[in-house]
């Protein structure tokens, strides 16, 4: 029974079951897109011969769609009715129906986030087996035209760029795992979190349907002045960037404001966990960063559709690369800092050790995100001045030193402990290992001499693959097997788990070491055709490539076959001091029952220490 | 200290086997040079894999013995793990030797070799140099040669092509426009002029005028090594991957010969 208000007086009641929120969701968007369309294309602005679609009136009519789905799913009963004093009584929908709606529990927004990352995942995953299907032959024969292969490329790196990369490990196992790890049961902005996940299909969705606008060449970086000569597919690039770099914006307000003022009594800035200082650091880059890189997009939409020639020749490209990566730089600290901090995070606990060094490995994680806006224009050592070089040379060159730490620290910790080879550090290992690649060979490239030659070449291709998998998606795989009982209770199968480890393992550093080789023997990036002395290398790295896939496809049915019947275990089966593995696993609607008050460091693993009882039995669970 | 011994000794076995892998492959680590400047790129690569390679095969060591060494066996309780929560000397020597190693780098290669480069492209270094006009439009390579007065180089099957003699700098003055439709300025987008056997490229900017300079050093062409060829490596369109040109480095004499063959043609 509920009865919505208006200044005291009843209102007729009226509540019927309400539609599955996903689906009005997306009837409103299409309602959405529709009127407002229709409006700027036929009545304020129409084109001439008043096509259905013109620039201005896609790009309003994107606006409304994105409301329009943001309302649907729940924002119209629980943010815009309340901001105007009418409270519209909601019910909980139990079970799985949850996931597909909106809800303030951080619990299921980080699964949410994790589902729509996984999605872009496996969808952009597709979409890079088709570049390596095109690639296997030396002309165009999977693809009927060379600017389908390009716009496919662009698609792949946006989708896993902006809705895998950022997102995981910040808008999903942050959500997650960040407010229970700080001994908190919510956090600071739940209704604001409760809307920004649901941006990301969003996105998704508009750089997946940016071919109907028409092709765009440019890839992931948009570049000037490209994107004004191409057609207009590139309008739903900027727009469908914007929606996911504004949710992880969002996220980032909300953790850090957690961070900062949800803590348990007691987890002073001395005890806070390295994860949480990861997410704190990731987040102040995305607070300043995104918003740099939105009104960028501003601008571009602008210069399109006004038009306002910035970015052209009687304008000035060059602002537009430096704008972008000013961002862009960041933009992949952004994706490594949370997966640093992973790996201090689990290795402790793993060798049943204190963290080595903690205060280093923070002095890291900090340094690391300062210096990461100083070295931006090493992207664009081949179309600066010269004098200009060396400066960002030389912050590039000194960003590895604060990266070293944390190796400095897992090793320091591994050194000596006992150490659990299990699934999850064997996957932090591995991301090391992989990470460590990525990082001498960007030695090289921070070399301009040498950079001349690199540059746009599949070396460079390689090289951020290995930062970006070999240190971000590795880590994530890790995350998940070393959060699973957490999220399930369950626990995975040790032996598939390995399997799998291994499996990706090959995959990727085969395809991807290759890749080096492939730059330095002449191939560049952005062809689908290319002389034929390059093709057999190219079919074996496209193999490798389609084993790489293969085995992340497994890892994902492996992890949701172990959280629906992976064998049952203890609530903290890693004998992990931090406080998420305090709560059950896994947890109940509000983790904490009682307030926690913190007494020690999440990190020492004394026999003396009283904080916690640890268990002596056998560990059930490690290889 | 058994432990560390151990360590050392596979740390300089596996440093020595690297360095002589990079003794024997480092200086093909561009696969196939043909001009100064891709020998000083490679000189600069093979100065780095001296240094990167003993840290490399110490973390990789790190990564593999600590762990397999500190391996917890299953009968072991899971209490905790010996060893310390800080040592003054490992970090001390980390962090100096990270420090020391970076600034080695900035010092020599980057920045020895970017002034080497600077010098070869200074004004001074390149007033004898053969001037190529380079106009890159979607999706076509111009070569125009103002000293002797070929305005659009041609092969005989009216392909663009770009002769080069061997051994004598080269300028390419690379400007990113439409000589056929000069007056739509807002249609020209970013290219980059790559020779991959020259190790260096330059993107070719609308609206600004870019200078390389070469050196070739090899009489070779795109016929006889692939690497020799004009590609564009920045995206520039769907037309993206068929612009390139062919590349002929050439004896002087052959290159006179040429010349006169182009004028002769009306080219
Ligand atoms: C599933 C395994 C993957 C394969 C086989 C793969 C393969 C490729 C290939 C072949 C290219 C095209 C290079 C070119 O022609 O320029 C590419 C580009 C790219 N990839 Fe991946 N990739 C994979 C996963 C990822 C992941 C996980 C990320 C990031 C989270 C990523 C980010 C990018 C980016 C940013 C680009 C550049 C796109 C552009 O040039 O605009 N890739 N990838
Ligand atoms: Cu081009
Ligand atoms: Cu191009």
């Amino acid at each position: 029974m509920s009865v919505a208000r208006i200044g005291g007086a009843p209102l007729p009641l009226r509540r019927k079951k309400m539609m599955p929120p996903v689906i009005r969701g997306l009837l409103w968007a299409g309602i959405g897109f529709l009127v407002i369309n229709c409006l700027v294309a036929y009545v304020l602005d129409p084109g001439y011969g008043t096509p259905f679609i013109t620039q201005p009136s896609v790009v309003f009519g994107w606006l409304a769609a994105l409301a329009g789905w943001l309302l649907g799913i729940g924002g119209l009963e629980n943010v815009l009715l309340p901001a105007f004093g009418i409270s519209v009584p909601t019910v909980e929908v139990p079970g799985w129906r949850r996931y597909f709606g909106y809800s303030t529990n951080h619990k299921v927004i980080g699964i949410q986030y994790l589902v729509s990352s996984t999605a872009g995942f496996f969808i952009a995953g597709l979409a890079a087996m088709f570049m390596r299907i095109q690639l296997m032959g030396n002309h165009m024969w999977f693809f009927p035209y060379a600017g389908q292969y390009i716009e496919t490329v662009g698609i792949h790196g946006t989708i896993m760029m902006f809705s895998v990369g950022t997102v995981a490990l910040v808008g999903g196992l942050g959500n997650y795992v960040i407010p229970m790890m700080i001994g908190s049961n919510s956090s600071a902005f739940p209704r604001m979190s409760a809307l920004s996940v649901w941006f990301v299909p969003a996105g998704i969705m508009t750089v997946i349907l940016s071919p109907l606008l028409g092709q765009w060449t440019t890839g992931w970086r948009g570049y000037e002045p490209l994107a004004q000569n191409d057609p207009n597919g590139i309008l739903f690039y900027y727009l469908g960037v914007f929606a996911l770099t504004l949710s992880s914006l969002l996220v980032s307000i909300n953790l850090t404001s957690t961070i900062l003022f949800k803590r348990a009594k007691g987890l002073t800035w001395n005890r806070l966990p390295m994860y949480a200082w990861g997410i704190l650091t990731v987040s102040l880059l995305n607070i300043i960063w995104l918003p740099e890189i939105e009104l960028t997009f501003v601008l571009a939409i602008l210069d399109r559709v006004v038009p306002l020639p910035f970015f052209t020749a009687v304008g000035s490209p060059m602002t537009y690369l430096e704008l972008f990566w000013l961002f862009g730089h960041p933009e992949v600290y952004i994706i490594v800092v949370p997966a640093f901090a992973i790996w201090m995070e689990i290795i402790p606990v793993m060798a049943r050790k204190p963290l080595f060094a903690r205060e280093w490995g923070i002095i890291g994680l900090i340094f690391v995100m300062l210096l990461s806006g100083l070295v931006w224009a090493h992207h664009m050592f081949t179309n600066m001045r010269l004098t200009e070089m060396l400066p960002f040379s030389f912050f590039t060159e000194m960003i590895s030193i604060p990266t070293g730490f944390a190796y400095m620290v897992v090793i320091g910790t591994i050194w000596r402990s006992r150490f659990r080879l299990t699934v999850p550090s064997l996957f932090v290992l591995m991301s090391m290992f992989n990470f460590l690649i990525g990082g001498m060979t960007g030695v090289f490239l921070a070399d301009p001499v040498i950079n001349l030659q690199l540059h746009d070449t599949f070396f460079v291709v390689a090289h951020f693959h290995f930062t970006v998998i070999g240190g971000m998606v590795f880590t994530w795989l890790a995350a998940m097997y070393y959060w699973l009982p957490k999220f399930s209770g369950r626990i995975y199968n040790s032996k598939m788990g390995i399997l799998g480890a291994i499996w990706v393992f090959i995959g990727f550093d085969g395809a991807f070491g290759l890749m080096f080789i492939q730059g330095l023997r002449g191939m560049n990036r952005w062809v689908p055709v290319y002389p034929p002395y390059l093709q057999g290398l190219n079919i074996i790295i496209s193999i490798f490539a389609f084993v790489l896939g293969l085995g992340f496809l497994f890892n994902l049915i492996h992890v949701v076959w172990a959280m629906k019947s992976g064998k049952k275990v203890q609530e903290n089966p890693w004998q992990s001091k931090t406080l998420e593995w305090q709560t059950a696993s896994p947890p109940e609607e509000e983790s904490f029952a009682a307030a926690p008050v913190i007494t020690g460091s999440f990190y020492d693993y004394e026999d003396t220490d009283g904080t916690y009882t640890i268990p002596t039995a056998p560990d059930p669970v490690s290889m | 200290m058994a432990e560390l011994l151990t360590f050392g000794v596979l740390w300089v076995v596996f440093s020595v086997l690297g360095e002589l892998g990079v003794s024997a492959w480092g200086h093909d680590f561009y696969f196939y040079t043909a001009s100064t400047q891709a020998l000083d790129g490679v000189n600069a690569s093979v100065f780095l894999f001296r240094f990167l390679t003993p840290i490399f095969v110490f973390v990789v060591l790190m990564l593999l013995y600590i762990p397999i060494r500190a391996r917890r066996r299953s009968n072991e309780s899971v209490l905790r793990g010996k060893g310390a929560r800080f040592n003054a000397t490992y970090v001390t020597i980390w962090v100096t030797l990270s420090l020391a190693v970076n600034l080695l780098f900035f010092v020599h290669p980057t920045t020895s070799a970017a002034e080497q480069l600077f010098q070869e492209m200074s004004p001074q270094a390149t007033q004898n140099a053969l001037v190529v006009d380079v106009v890159a439009r979607q999706w076509e390579w111009y070569f125009s040669y103002p000293q002797y007065g070929i305005k659009n180089a041609l092969n005989a099957n009216g392909n663009n092509v770009l002769y080069l003699p061997v051994n004598r700098p080269v300028k390419f003055v690379l400007r990113s426009y439409d000589p056929n439709h000069p007056y739509a300025l807002g249609e020209d987008v970013i290219h980059s002029f790559w020779i991959p056997a020259f190790g260096e490229k330059m993107d070719v900017i609308p609206g600004e005028t870019r200078i390389m300079v070469a050196t070739p050093t090899k009489i070779a062409s795109t016929e006889t090594n692939p690497e020799m060829r004009v590609q564009c490596a920045e995206v520039c369109g769907p037309g993206h991957p068929y612009m390139y040109a062919t590349v002929h480095v050439v004896s002087n004499s052959a290159f006179q010969q040429w010349v006169s063959q182009q004028l002769k043609a009306g080219n």
